[in-house]
Formats: structure tokens, C-alpha cells, sequence
């Protein structure tokens, strides 16, 4: 096994116990048998069984909310990714959420695989097959279908970008050939799979002539961003997340937004906060939307809670009582709206919303679909 | 410092700063701005009339803006020279032209408005660098609140609480109510030993807020403490006898574990979430206030001097020591002792100050000897 290469690579030799991960872990402050101090630690020792062979190596959210404060710079996120990848190796597997209908649908995309991905395009939608601006739609077709028996409509979110798109007088190239981003299988540890997922999505955005491509979705913003040329080298093309565009262009007076009234609060999803360190664009957005009244949640930017649930695997009563909390969370501020900027932040917390033993006075919105919405003149 | 402002070979010019320095061992000139106090340091005797008077108020720097001060104030107590100073930035007359309430109550008349910067030349046979420490900014480790929570306090502003001539007379009186703080936690390591801020450790923190539990408790026999520490890194003499004591005779809680955030409950009670690593469990313990061990860094202007006179700093912006002459820096004639070298404490400070003296008579009369020969 190459345990070695994961101590050195992740420099977990650097922890020095402290525990500032697993306080931090919000797994861990639920579950006391979980623990990133102590998987660390006994990797160290050489106790690889209790690591590599444990059920709960697949309980890691990869939030990033123990590596971002660890004091030794121990990247645990890269210590939990390669040691699945070991685990894999010896038949070990998470236990995937929605009886693994989320996996079957990514790993059946590595195939020549017609996506018949435009069909939920309206019709005064303009869209193109070749240019200059690519939009990257992901999974939001699926998890629309999916997702419809909690409430979950996440091709709004990609109607949404249309019309954003629209309004600032851009056509842009939607692709039947698109695949997965491969983002959960990166972090599952099937490497394989990720692998031909890129080389799909690089072949078809490279054939279509795109030097722009757009994202919803902070996943796959993260994947192609920065996870890609680690493996295939520097892109071709430039990556944006859709909201950062908006604001760039409400920075350069280009529209103003329309008036509304709502209350609201804003969840940052960890592959955009931690990970990429977006924090103040989405909040610059939503405050410059008249009329809203916006509040963040005492446990915001760097120190936000995740939403629960990652990479569709071991969602359990632990990663609901996450979800509650942060619901509570949020409520507390007296928002009547939580806005996120992930399509998955949408779907773990109204899971949790739509779990009748409690009652929620809050919606989840995500981000892009907003800015859709209150898009006011030019 | 009493002793050295009374000894009759060395001239203290507080309130200074060197501008330029030319020269090598045996022969620097040195030049030096001697600030204007607006007060003639010959005749005010610090009788504190003056003060007393001022109308205009404004943070005191020496207190951490827990409280304020007058526009003409004295530093703190036991300064050396004794004599007021008027904060330019603040005095009503400087920014409106009038009030002048100061001279006239000032009996002495030591008060001269017109009084301007001085610049002052220096031949020095040798230099001594002595800049202290600087505190570590904790607020953009947004997870423990500084200054988002209320009751989430420096260590330094601790003393300056616990302190009898401090602003709240020594009573542990916490910020948000003025109630008084019966269950304190003191976090170490903030910014310290962390390889994404201070990459050392500042080797003065355990032991000061050891002090600072046992100090607690001597003032209010109810206080709880509890110390959030990685590893305790008491290593001087007597040092590990004296934690012993903390828990032994003054009941302070020591809690193995870096605290991970500190949230806070409706009535501003923060609260300190953490994994006590001993229990392999994540807990979260209210508490009334909290202490933030903050890192020590070198001052912010030691790298301006350190360009002025062309030693080497190292790595953490400390002076390079030119071993194995620790008190050497990497310029002949030029020395340094104290905390501008590397964390240190009192006594190690104290060393390191009588080892640079040495040194610089060493040089001296070696190149007098030399002249001689």
C-alpha cells in the first residue's frame, strides 16, 4: 500500500495532536466515534486498518472546515481522497445514498452516452451549438428528476442561467456530449472514473470553439478550476462561476436589480468558500437587490457549516442533524429565504426541510436563480 | 528603568526615532528625530493639572483603548521621562486653533505649541537593537471572534484588566456587561505555532496565562479557569514546579486540546468549542470571557531599522544572530538582546541585555587598544 505516500504528500507527519480538526469537524461533534485527529494519528502509527478498512474513512464530508484551520497545514481532504483510493483497492466502499441511483447515473456517462441534454430548454431560450461562451450544465437535468419528491426543481437553476445569459446578450453553447464533472468520484476515490468523465467534458468544450465556461455550480467550477490541471495541464479556456460574472457587470453599472421584500441569509457551500475562497461576491449581490434585509448566520464565510452531505455516500441521521442545525441556524437570523450558491446545498437542506417532525419557517433558494429573477433594467 | 534614568552616563531619548545611520564599529553616526511633545521636558514636573483639564478624550493606547485618555497625557505611570506629552492628532487646538486651556492652567509654563521636531545627530561607537515585541492581530482568525464577541479578549488587554492601575482598577470586569468574569478560558497558541501565521512558538504564553489563572483566583477566590493548551512548553527553571501549582493550590483546569471556534449564547457568554484530546471527545464548555494567548511578533518596524543599518533578519523577521556570538548581529559593532532576537522571557531577556552590554564594551576597547598600538 502506498500509506507512505500518503503521510508524505498530505504531510500528515506535521499533526501535532492538537485537535483543532476534530473540534472543528462537524461530523465529529455529533458522531464521537469519528474522529480526523485520530485517523491521522493512526495512519502515523501504522495502524492502517482502522483507517483504511473503517466505515467511517467514508463519513468525511471533505469540507475542508479541519484542513483550513489546522495549524501544520495538514491537508486532510487529500489524506481522506487517497487513502479511499487504498480502500477501494481492497474492496472497501461507501455506502451510496438514494440506493445508488446518483453513482449508476455518473459511472453510465463514461460510456458513449447521448445525453439528450437540451430538452429542458424553453423555447424563447437562445442557446448555440459552437462559440465562444460555453455553459456547463452538470447534473442539474438529473438531479431534477431525482429530486422532485422533496420539492427540489434544480433545472430551475440552469433556466435561470439562460436567462441571465439572455439578458446580457449572450447565446451560449449547451452540449449534448457534456458529462458529469466527476466530482464525486474524484472523492470517493475511483479515480478511473473521474479520469474519463474529464477527458469527455475537455474534448467536447475544446470541440466547441469555447474560451469562456460558465458555472452554476461550485462543484464543478472547483473540478475544472482546479482539479483538471493537476491531471491534463492548463485549459484552454477560462473558468467563471455565473454569480461572479453578475457581479462584475452590477460592479460596472451595466443593470440594476428589480425592488423586492424578503429576508434573507446566505449558506456558503464549501467548494466555494474554502475551497476557493469566494465569500463576498454572492453577498454583495444578494445586499445590492433593494429591499432585501440580509443577516449572516453567526458560523459564516471561513467558519460556515456545511450542508451535510457529500458525494452521495453514508448519509445518515448524523448528517441530518447537521442539516437541522444549520436550518435552526438560519432561522435565528429571522430569514425567511437561505440562499446558497450550490445546487447540492439546495438539495441536502430542503431534505431536511421537507422532514415533517419539524417546522421550518424558511425556503432555500439558490443563488443564480435569484439573480434571474430580480434581474431589473439595463 | 528607574536606574537607568537616573544614571549619570546614559541619556534616555524616549519619544524618538532613528531616521538614518552611516558609520562602522567605533565610528556611527546615527540620526535621530526627537518628537515634539508640545511640553518642555525641562520644566513640566507631571503634576497632571494639565490633564486633569483637558477637555478632549481619546483612546489610551497603553490601556488597549479599554479606556480613554486626555489629548495631553503621560504615557503610563512609571515612564521615564516623567513629563506630558500633547497628542497632536487629537488637541482641539491643533485641529481648531483654539482652546489653549492647557497653558494656562499649567503653572510652570511648561506648555510651547510652537515646539517642533528636533533632529538630533549621534556618534556612537556601538549599537544596541532592543525593539521588542509586537502582539499578534488574532481578528482574521475569524473562528475565535476577536472583536466580533464581545467578551473575547488579548492577554495583553487581560493585564491591563487584572492590573490595579488598569481601567477597571484590577477587577476582571468583562466587556460586554462590566460584570464581573468568574469563568475565564484562556486559549494558547493563537497565531503561534501555526505554520499558516507565526511559524514558533512564542515561548511566553503558557507561563503568562498560568499567571494570569493564579492571579484570577487570588483577586475573587470563586474564579474557575481553564487552560486550552497543545502542550504546555514551560521549559525555565522552577517553571514546571509553578504549573504544578497552578492546578495543585489554584485550581486552574488545564484542557489538552487547541480550541477549533468559540461561538456565543444569547446573553454574549461565549462559548468554547474544543475535542479534549485525553476523552477523544468534542465538547463545548460557556464560559464568562475568553483570553486569547495571542503570538508574539517581531515590531513592525524592524525591518526598516534592520535595512538602516544593514543587519540580516531571519526568516520570521527577528535579527539574525551571528553565531556563535549570540548577541551579535551580522554587522560588526551592531548587537541585540530581547525579544527583537527570537522569543525570549524576563530573565532571558535580561541575559541577553547584559551579554550585548558586554560585547559592546568588548568592541570598544578592543579598537581602543588598536588606536593605541
Amino acid at each position: 500500500m502506498n500509506i507512505e505516500k500518503i503521510i508524505d504528500d498530505t504531510k500528515a507527519y506535521f499533526c501535532i495532536e492538537c485537535g483543532i480538526c476534530t473540534g472543528s469537524c462537524p461530523i465529529s461533534r455529533i458522531d464521537s466515534n469519528f474522529s480526523p485527529r485520530l485517523m491521522v494519528e493512526n495512519l502515523l502509527l501504522g495502524e492502517e486498518d482502522d483507517v483504511i478498512r473503517s466505515k467511517k474513512l467514508w463519513s468525511c464530508l471533505t469540507c475542508k472546515a479541519c484542513s483550513s484551520r489546522c495549524p501544520a497545514s495538514v491537508d486532510f481532504n487529500q489524506f481522506i481522497m487517497r487513502s479511499r483510493i487504498e480502500a477501494k483497492l481492497l474492496g472497501e466502499n461507501g455506502t451510496c445514498t438514494h440506493a445508488g441511483t446518483l453513482k449508476a447515473m455518473m459511472e453510465l456517462q463514461t460510456t458513449e452516452f447521448f445525453r439528450k441534454s437540451k430538452e429542458w430548454i424553453p423555447e424563447n431560450f437562445k442557446v448555440t451549438d459552437r462559440g465562444k461562451f460555453y455553459y456547463f450544465v452538470g447534473c442539474l437535468p438529473f438531479f431534477n428528476i431525482i429530486f422532485k419528491d422533496i420539492n427540489v426543481k434544480s433545472i430551475d437553476i440552469a433556466v435561470s442561467a439562460l436567462k441571465i445569459f439572455n439578458f446580457f446578450g449572450i447565446e451560449p453553447v449547451i452540449s449534448e456530449n457534456e458529462r458529469c464533472c466527476g466530482h464525486d468520484h474524484y472523492w470517493i476515490g475511483e479515480f478511473d472514473v473521474f479520469k474519463t468523465l474529464a477527458e469527455y467534458n475537455l474534448k467536447t468544450i475544446n470541440n466547441s470553439g469555447a474560451e469562456v465556461v460558465f458555472f452554476t455550480c461550485p462543484e464543478g467550477y472547483n473540478m475544472f478550476k482546479e482539479v483538471y490541471p493537476l491531471y491534463f495541464g492548463k485549459l484552454d479556456f477560462e473558468c467563471v462561476y455565473l454569480p461572479n460574472f453578475v457581479n462584475e457587470k452590477l460592479r460596472d453599472g451595466d443593470f440594476s436589480f428589480l425592488e423586492t421584500e424578503d429576508k434573507v441569509t446566505y449558506q456558503d457551500p464549501c467548494r466555494l468558500g474554502r475551497f476557493m475562497g469566494i465569500y463576498e461576491e454572492p453577498r454583495n449581490l444578494i445586499q445590492n437587490i433593494p429591499g432585501i434585509v440580509f443577516k449572516d448566520m453567526p458560523r459564516n464565510r471561513a467558519n460556515s457549516l456545511c450542508c451535510g452531505s457529500s458525494n452521495w455516500i453514508n448519509c445518515t441521521s448524523v448528517n441530518k442533524l447537521i442539516q437541522v442545525e444549520r436550518l435552526k441556524e438560519a432561522e435565528n437570523t429571522g430569514a425567511e429565504t437561505l440562499i446558497t450558491g450550490c445546487p447540492k446545498c439546495e438539495i441536502h437542506l430542503n431534505c431536511a426541510l421537507f422532514d415533517r417532525d419539524n417546522n421550518y419557517n424558511i425556503r432555500i433558494k439558490d443563488i443564480t436563480t435569484l439573480i434571474a429573477e430580480k434581474l431589473g433594467g439595463k | 528603568m528607574l536606574d537607568a534614568g537616573r544614571h549619570p552616563n546614559i541619556k534616555i531619548m524616549a519619544y524618538s526615532e532613528v531616521e538614518d545611520a552611516k558609520g562602522e564599529a567605533g565610528n556611527f553616526k546615527v540620526k535621530i528625530r526627537k518628537k515634539a511633545r508640545y511640553v518642555n521636558e525641562n520644566i513640566c514636573n507631571a503634576c497632571g493639572e494639565c490633564i486633569e483639564k483637558c477637555p478632549k478624550k481619546a483612546p489610551d493606547s497603553f490601556d488597549m483603548g479599554l479606556r480613554d485618555r486626555k489629548a495631553i497625557y503621560i504615557y503610563f505611570a512609571q515612564g521615564i521621562p516623567a513629563v506630558a506629552t500633547i497628542d497632536k492628532d487629537v488637541c482641539t487646538f491643533f485641529l481648531k486653533g483654539r482652546c489653549k486651556l492647557c497653558e494656562k492652567i499649567c503653572k510652570k509654563g511648561a506648555i510651547d505649541y510652537e515646539q517642533k521636531d528636533e533632529i538630533v545627530e549621534l556618534d556612537v561607537g556601538a549599537v544596541v537593537i532592543a525593539t521588542g515585541l509586537e502582539m499578534f492581530d488574532p481578528s482574521h482568525l475569524t473562528q475565535y471572534g476577536y472583536k466580533r464577541l464581545k467578551n473575547i479578549i488579548t492577554g495583553l488587554e487581560y493585564e491591563r484588566l487584572i492590573n490595579a492601575t488598569g481601567p477597571t482598577g484590577g477587577h476582571l470586569l468583562r466587556p460586554s456587561d462590566k460584570k464581573l468574569a468568574k469563568k475565564v478560558a484562556y486559549i494558547q497558541c493563537v497565531g503561534s505555532r501555526d505554520l499558516n501565521n507565526c511559524n514558533y512558538c512564542s515561548s511566553v504564553c503558557c507561563m503568562y496565562a498560568i499567571k494570569d489563572a493564579m492571579l484570577a483566583r487570588e483577586h475573587d477566590s470563586e474564579s474557575d479557569s481553564y487552560i486550552f493548551h497543545t502542550d504546555f512548553r514551560n521549559v525555565g527553571k522552577w517553571f514546571q514546579k509553578y504549573e504544578r501549582r497552578g492546578k495543585d493550590e489554584y485550581g486552574i483546569n488545564y484542557i489538552r486540546g487547541r480550541v477549533a471556534e468559540i461561538t456565543e449564547d444569547e446573553e454574549q457568554n461565549p462559548v468554547v468549542w474544543y475535542e479534549d484530546t485525553i476523552e477523544r471527545k468534542v465538547k463545548s464548555l460557556k464560559v464568562d470571557m475568553v483570553v486569547l494567548s495571542t503570538a508574539a511578533k517581531p515590531s513592525s518596524d524592524a525591518e526598516k531599522l534592520s535595512k538602516m543599518f544593514g543587519y540580516e533578519l531571519d526568516e520570521n523577521g527577528f535579527v539574525r544572530k551571528n553565531l556563535p556570538y549570540p548577541s551579535d548581529t551580522t554587522v560588526p559593532g551592531i548587537f541585540a538582546c530581547g525579544f527583537s532576537q527570537g522569543p525570549m522571557d524576563i530573565p532571558e531577556s535580561v541575559a541577553a541585555a547584559s551579554a550585548a552590554a558586554d560585547r559592546v564594551m568588548e568592541t570598544l576597547a578592543g579598537l581602543k587598544l588598536k588606536k593605541r598600538a
